[in-house]
């Protein structure tokens, strides 16, 4: 086996990638989302209440792509 | 209308709505690949389900902190450990269950959608049906006897 072919071998599930992939946007995602609701609550913390129902459904939501992008590895195999 | 009793309330209906799927998805599952499909079909709801739970469950159990000095500190601590914590999990289930005999990895995939997709409808119902007064989660005088 020549130098090139050893040094472009991959070996094991590409979907271990995806994963890294699909973790990245809900990430940023709920940072930011967590992030407002943290600056929010410090401007006027009697709004605590409304906020946190918004960051709850704005978390749901993104943490629901993250979910979707672990739950492929049932699917996809190499 | 509190924030907690909309919490609340999502933890409820969405707990029903996760009966029903398992219920609809437990009977698909077993047409599709008989004790299998079902067992799977019930893993992926409960996964689901309790995964998305947790959050609201989280800020319910991080409000006994409300009013205190360091109640943001602490919120966001056990909001994000939890939710953490929660994939952690699911990481560890998904390697645990992917090559499992008596797993059907479908079912398990398209029930674990159906959960995802039905525990966030029922939030977005819930939510858009409240009604939350401008300051929120505030006492005033004649509420102590209410119940909250």
């Amino acid at each position: 086996m020549d130098a090139t072919t050893v040094l472009a071998e991959i070996n094991g599930n590409i979907a271990t990638v995806g994963y890294g992939l699909a973790a990245i946007g809900p990430a940023i995602g709920v940072g930011i989302v967590v992030g407002k609701t943290i600056e929010g609550v410090a401007r006027q913390p009697e709004l605590a209440g409304r906020l946190q129902v918004l960051m709850w459904i704005g978390i749901a939501f993104t943490e629901a792509l993250a979910f979707i992008g672990i739950a492929t590895y049932f699917i996809f195999t190499a | 209308m509190k924030s907690a009793e909309i919490l609340r309330a999502s933890l409820k209906w969405g707990g029903l709505l996760a009966l029903a799927i398992a219920v609809v998805g437990g009977g698909l599952g077993y047409l599709v690949d008989g004790n299998r499909g079902l067992t799977s079909a019930l893993i992926g709801t409960a996964m689901s389900i309790v995964f998305l739970g947790i959050t609201a469950a989280s800020i319910l159990f991080a409000n006994r902190w409300f009013g205190t000095d360091l109640f943001v500190p602490i919120f966001f601590g056990i909001v994000m450990g939890g939710w953490l914590i929660k994939f952690v999990l699911f990481l560890v289930l998904a390697v645990l269950l992917k090559d499992q005999p008596w797993i059907n990895p479908t079912v398990l995939f398209l029930s674990i959608i159906a959960g995802v997709i039905g525990a966030l409808t029922v939030d977005v119902i819930i939510v858009s049906k409240s009604r939350m007064p401008y300051v929120s989660d505030v006492t005033l005088p004649g509420d102590e006897k209410r119940p909250n």
